[in-house]
């Protein structure tokens, strides 16, 4: 290894200067192409964005009325906000509910079908339980939402119902009660979620080479050793992945919330994006919803960030490894 | 060469595609009328069955028959579309002449303070409307500057009321003897008896408006016009801590822990009530006009409504109102059409079908039952009492309410802590709109 890095530096510098060359006419060439990219990005993240800051430094009420200046005193105000703080406190359960639960158990699953049903009832088995897991994440959030507000209503619902029938006195108030309401919200988080990881892993456990696992069982690996030599190194890039994108959407979830609670009861089931828009519309204090809303935008980047630079160096060691 | 020039042709196209885009965006969210004069744009929200659309199909007709070069476009919003867009869609130039929308502070008052709807002072006394519409109809039509309600300038138009009463299941106050209250310790004596036989008599909801408007009931009950007019008006600073406000929010934490109001009932929406009610499950709802319709359609026992025991003023206001987009092309067109809505032969049609005119007469009416309502009604606007909707006075304090009473249900806060939350809320409410 060290004679090669040695035996290489002499040629590099040509390659790189005439790669570089090469590149940038190009560059030129593909302008065009990344345009509508660069326009599209312009319209729909970056004016509105820009917009967004601008707004977020004033005291508005929309429409025509007034823009008055406000500096940052919408941010000071969010630092003494107590439901600001609830709803990021909140964003930690979506974390785990929309990201932790989802990919353990979406892994076992992805597992189980692959190794055991599959192996055992054939590979259309095991697609068509993939296929239920993912159901939930076909389904329009409105649809799912009201659905488990029948299930869960207190009074009328299929859970407590059927719990009340087989003898239990005061079923709990799944919905209803802050003790309750946002366990159960995470639960049918969970339930949404599952499909994604599955499907994803699947696909990434069909990448992963079988001679791998033949070599492993020839030197006598167990299946959990194999698991935990062989697989889990081997998905890393699709855990990556999941991660990286549940983790954004755990922090700006609105719909299942807007459906289920509305962030209620007593405020125990708020999350950001929520409480933006309660700001934003309902109270039509614009500057203090586009606060929220920023405050948001700067989270979710920094925490991509920081996924996607472990993800680069990660994926740098595997490489210096090899 | 040739493949330079694809290369620009596809660079032109990538340019132009967005552009296409927006155009058809701009196109399909419809909407606006010319300046032309010869159409007029109405969006409402209500159901072709309903009393209300069924009195303003007749409206049409009758602007129709008047302006036979006018062309009429009737587009049917939701309610929530409108509610919560229309501070965006308005600042645009593709407006409707005429549009349905919701009254109060929070609602047509913000809409006014933002310069998106057109003051309409000068029709409403030149075309009688100020003559025509009673008093306390009349405070919803009007918003200051600041946007809050009661004088100003007028800026929407009712054409109907509402209010909330209590509904009874008279078959099973008949079962259980007992008389349909007249006083609120009938009302109280009434509970405890339904409560004594195992029946849980109040239908309510904690995650809707239903159990706010039980507390105010209960708030009107021990308040008078003046902390109204404070509540509602700005009139003077509002104690939430004082007799009427302790006093209720007492006797509702009272009703709860005498199990009055099923203690599951935090989540329940307003339509799990309703068919609670409708189902026989609960034998009393105390509820708003809006579902009196559904009532004679559904409920199969024999039912009555009538106003809060002991009670002089009642939640209640006009319904939704008529309001004239500030950038709308045909507006003397707009204000032809709202007079028309307030002639005898449309507040009729709402009348007969219990959409309770409020330029009407219910001596006209045939059906028994909608008379009995609407006779209700029109007591009330007698007395002037008409008290609004407690999450009216700021906007966003419907969520408050809500998540306020929903702790009272719960029986996670005492009554204090729930008037501390609600004063607060109001009080940073109140202050977000003097200072505009």
């Amino acid at each position: 290894m060290t004679t090669v890095d040695r035996a290489a530096p002499p040629s590099e510098p040509r390659t790189r200067g005439t790669r570089r060359g090469r590149r940038s006419r190009d560059w030129v060439g593909y302008l065009p192409y990344l345009l509508p990219g660069l326009i599209a990005f312009t319209v729909v993240i970056l004016i509105p964005f820009g917009m967004n800051i601008w707004y977020s430094l004033h005291k508005w009420k929309g429409g025509n009325a007034p823009l008055r200046w406000y500096g940052l005193g919408n941010y000071t105000d969010l630092l003494a906000d107590e439901q600001f703080w609830t709803s990021f406190r909140n964003s930690i359960a979506m974390i785990l509910a929309m990201v932790v639960v989802p990919t353990l158990i979406g892994l076992l699953l992805a597992t189980t079908l692959f190794d055991v049903l599959g192996k055992r009832f054939g590979p259309r088995v095991a697609s068509v339980l993939r296929a239920t897991y993912y159901l939930p994440q076909i389904l329009p959030v409105a649809v799912a939402g009201v659905l488990w507000n029948w299930i869960l209503n207190s009074q009328t619902g299929a859970v407590n119902v059927v719990l009340r029938e087989i003898g239990v006195a005061n079923p709990p108030n799944w919905l209803g009660s802050t003790d309750t309401a946002l366990p159960t919200v995470m639960l049918v988080l969970i339930w949404i979620q599952i499909g994604y990881p599955v499907v994803i892993f699947m696909s990434a456990l069909q990448r992963v080479d079988p001679e791998l696992y033949e070599a492993a069982e020839l030197d006598g690996a167990g299946w959990w050793h194999r698991f935990r030599a062989i697989t889990i190194p081997q998905i890393k890039p699709e855990t990556f992945v999941i991660t990286l994108t549940c983790t954004v959407a755990a922090l700006k979830v609105f719909g299942p919330i807007y459906v289920l609670t509305r962030g209620g009861p007593e405020s125990s089931t708020l999350v950001p994006s929520y409480y933006s828009y309660l700001n934003f519309f309902d109270k039509s204090k614009v500057g203090y919803g586009a606060a929220i809303a920023n405050v948001l935008t700067v989270l979710i980047i920094a925490i991509a960030v920081v996924i996607m630079v472990l993800q680069a160096r990660s994926a740098r060691r595997e490489e210096e490894g090899r | 060469m040739a493949s330079q020039r694809k290369r620009y042709v596809a660079g032109a196209l990538a340019l132009a595609l967005p552009l296409a885009l927006a155009a058809c965006g701009g196109d399909s969210s419809g909407g606006g009328g010319g300046s032309d004069g010869d159409t007029l744009t109405v969006w409402h929200y209500e159901n072709d069955d309903s009393a209300m659309g069924q009195a303003w199909a007749k409206a049409i007709d009758i602007f129709e028959d008047e302006h036979p070069d006018v062309t009429v476009t009737v587009e049917n919003q939701t309610f929530e579309q409108i509610q919560k867009n229309a501070k965006i869609f308005l600042t645009g130039d593709d407006v409707p002449d005429v549009m349905e929308y919701n009254k109060g502070n929070a609602t047509a008052g913000q809409l006014a303070s933002q310069g998106l709807i057109t003051p309409l002072t000068e029709e409403a006394d030149s075309r009688g409307w100020a003559d025509t519409l009673p008093d306390s109809i009349q405070t919803t039509a009007m918003y200051d500057e600041q946007g809050l309600m009661g004088s100003g300038d007028w800026y929407g138009v009712p054409n109907y009321g509402e209010f909330v009463g209590v509904y009874y299941n008279q078959d099973m106050l008949d079962a259980a003897g007992i008389a349909q209250p007249t006083t609120f310790d009938e009302f109280e004596a009434a509970l405890a008896t339904f409560k004594a036989a195992g029946i849980t008599p109040l239908a309510e909801a904690g995650a809707e408006y239903p159990l706010g408007q039980l507390w105010y009931e209960l708030v009107l009950h021990y308040g008078d016009r003046d902390l109204i007019d404070d509540y509602q008006l700005f009139a003077d600073d509002v104690d939430f801590q004082n007799e009427a406000f302790t006093q209720a929010t007492e006797k509702l934490d009272e009703w709860i822990k005498a199990g009055y109001i099923a203690s599951d009932s935090a989540a329940l929406t307003a339509e799990d009530m309703g068919v609670s009610f409708i189902n026989g499950t609960y034998p009393i709802m105390v509820s708003g006009s809006w579902w009196f319709g559904r009532l004679v359609e559904e409920i199969p026992f024999t039912w009555t409504q009538a106003l809060f025991p002991d009670n002089t003023m009642h939640p209640g206001s006009s319904g939704n109102l008529w309001v004239v987009p500030e950038n709308a092309a045909n507006k003397d067109l707009a204000y032809d059409f709202i007079d028309i809505t307030l002639r005898p032969e449309v507040q009729e049609i709402l009348g007969q079908k219990g959409g309770l005119p409020v330029a009407g007469d219910s001596s006209a009416i045939t059906d028994e039952k909608t008379k009995e309502m609407t006779e209700n009604f029109e007591s009330i606007l007698d007395e002037d009492g008409l008290a609004f909707y407690p999450d009216w006075p700021v906007p966003g304090y419907y969520d408050v309410i809500v998540s306020e009473l929903q702790s009272l249900v719960n029986q996670s806060k005492s009554p204090s802590e729930v008037l501390d939350g609600l004063s607060t809320a109001y009080q940073d409410g109140k202050t977000d709109l003097l200072e505009g």
